[in-house]
């Protein structure tokens, strides 16, 4: 029988945490192709707003890309054509970036972002609930390492569950 | 420097909260998102997700990752229709000022690309980006009841905001927020939804997804428990448990939650109905705020971080902060929150400090209370980067 290594459990553990800050976007995007990025965004039209998408007047900048601010009828700001050379970017990312880049002298000071987290939980022992039903857990999957409280719960955790969360 | 209007936006990772500078409450509050359902061509930006839809497979693509502004141009788009609702008639943004919250911590480059698209995307006169924690204790300390006491309120005080991407606990002294002091648990609303979503997926039907209906579910069912081992007992005996009422796509769009021995509506012979169950979930979930190790997430939790939080203050200051903790964000408003944390986070603290924790009225609009009142105060002035500075030395100063 399949026994899940240490290691294999510890990155279905962290899919998972990363999993609970998805937006549902990213399921239904993997689900068919005609929801790329580009169908949540909309035109930001200027003709009906005149107030709004007008990029301030640029006195010591020159907008990268040329003419195509005035080409067509979606003007383009200098930050809109940034973004589209740079591509789609992730927190992640950004936090590296900054971070690398306080390691070169003379950078800004290192972002306090990663400092800010709280540490490890004090004062208390880590508490175990039941994968099947949320109750206390005493016992573990010797298979998994999913925790479940009864034969019953350990019953329903390997006929549905057990391994389900690899490969 | 404009003499005319100023927009106040708290920009949040779930909800947009946008109204003019010196008004009491903001005129929209709608999801910093953009959506649609699942089949459908068309989009829905911001407030248009609020209109009276099935909830049902609302997938929802939002510009904040992990509270930052990584997506600009979903965030131009939600901005720009947020922005044309509430400038008054006729006026430009040209002659409009903008207070924007941002993040704690903000990275350089984001501040950068946001002061971007205010001033050249959307052309404002000036702009205030600043913290939520001291915006949220000003409008706190403007609810007492003596003038007196507004300002010790307003004067020191630790801001927990329960957020939706993650939760903080920040020492606010003399309206800035003392950054060293600023202590964050990786886990806020969105996560609690989804590990919602998880479980009763698993549990009973799958709703995984159905972000936006197990949201609704979650403010409808979910409560922060006062003592782990007796609501366990109780739930265990069926105490806790509750029915929701799925939304059918007819008759009932949100769901809603069914009283015990509530009669089954007159509808419901031609419109069968699907009923998720809930029990221990309903306090197992809002846990996490003050366990994030229940599943797995290495840290402690709120009260943990507002602890941390006081003890990296000067000592001296410690009192006056513990006195004056102000919960702020969606998840305060989940009954028993207050409750808890103020039972927490006594015993981490020292003996001689005494621990009162506070909600404002409404803990979702705080922070943008508080930024109306510094919009209107000639504080703003002083403050707000001004286009033509912006323009002559670029965004790089905003950080100040
Ligand atoms: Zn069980
Ligand atoms: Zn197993």
């Amino acid at each position: 029988m399949a026994v899940v290594s240490d290691a294999e459990r510890t990155q279905a553990a962290t899919a998972r945490l990363a999993a609970l800050e998805d937006d549902d976007f990213a399921a239904v995007a993997d689900a068919g192709a005609d929801n790329s990025d580009d169908d949540f965004l909309v035109d930001l039209g200027t003709d009906d707003e005149p107030e709004l998408g007008e990029s301030a007047p640029r006195k010591r900048r020159k907008s990268r890309g040329g003419g195509a601010a005035g080409r067509g009828p979606k003007r383009k700001t200098r930050a809109m054509l940034e973004a589209e050379r740079r591509g789609p970017r992730t927190f992640a990312g950004l936090l590296e970036e900054t971070e690398s880049a306080s390691l070169e002298e003379g950078g800004p000071p290192p972002p306090a972002y990663t400092a800010a987290a709280v540490g490890p939980q004090v004062g208390a022992a880590t508490r175990r609930w039941c994968s099947v039903c949320g109750f206390a857990a005493p016992y573990r999957c010797v298979r998994c390492g999913s925790r479940f409280c009864t034969r019953k719960c350990y019953g329903v955790h390997t006929e549905t569950r057990c391994l389900k969360f690899v490969g | 420097m404009h003499d005319g209007t100023c927009i106040v936006l708290d920009n949040g990772g779930a909800n947009c909260k946008i109204g003019l500078a010196g008004q009491r409450q903001p005129l929209l509050v709608f999801p910093n998102a953009t959506g649609k359902a699942k089949g459908e061509r068309t989009v829905y930006v911001g407030d248009q997700l609020l209109e009276d839809r099935d909830l049902s497979s609302l997938a929802l693509r939002r510009p904040l990752e992990r509270g930052y502004l990584v997506n600009e141009e979903v965030e131009r788009a939600v901005w720009g229709r947020a922005f044309k609702a509430v400038l008054p008639r006729g006026a430009p943004a040209s002659d409009c000022g903008l207070l924007l919250t941002e993040p704690l911590l903000n990275l350089p480059a984001i501040q950068d690309s946001t002061a971007q698209m205010v001033f050249e995307d959307f052309g404002f006169a000036s702009l205030l980006a600043t913290p939520a924690p001291p915006l949220a204790l000003a409008a706190w300390a403007a609810e007492a009841p003596a003038p007196a006491c507004a300002l010790n309120r307003a004067a020191a005080g630790l801001v927990v905001d329960a957020g939706f991407s993650f939760m903080h606990a920040a020492p606010v002294l003399g309206g800035r927020v003392l950054g060293g002091g600023v202590r964050r648990v990786n886990l806020g609303g969105k996560a609690l939804t989804n590990y919602l979503k998880e479980l009763v997926s698993y549990r009973s039907v799958n709703m995984m997804e159905e972000t936006a209906l197990v949201d609704a579910i979650k403010e409808a069912a979910c409560f922060v428990s006062g003592d782990m081992a007796a609501d366990l007992t109780a739930a265990r005996a069926g105490g806790h448990r509750l029915e929701y009422v799925l939304p059918n796509g007819v008759t009932n769009l949100r769901g809603y939650v069914r009283q015990p021995g509530a009669p089954a509506p007159a509808s419901a012979a031609d419109t069968p109905e699907q009923v998720l169950v809930l029990g221990n979930e309903r306090f197992m979930v809002p846990e996490l705020a003050f366990r994030p190790s229940d599943i797995g997430v290495a840290q402690g939790g709120i009260a943990q971080a507002a602890a941390e939080a006081a003890a990296a203050v000067h000592p001296d200051l410690r009192p006056a902060m513990l006195a004056n903790v102000i919960v702020v964000g969606g998840l305060a408003r989940c009954p028993g929150f207050v409750a808890r944390l103020q039972a927490e986070l006594r015993p981490l603290v020292p003996d001689e400090c005494e621990v009162a924790v506070h909600m404002p009225a409404d803990p979702m609009l705080a922070a943008w209370q508080g930024g109306s009142q510094l919009a209107a105060s000639p504080e703003y002035a002083r403050r707000a980067v001004t286009r033509a500075e912006y323009e002559e030395r670029g965004a790089c100063f905003l950080a100040a």
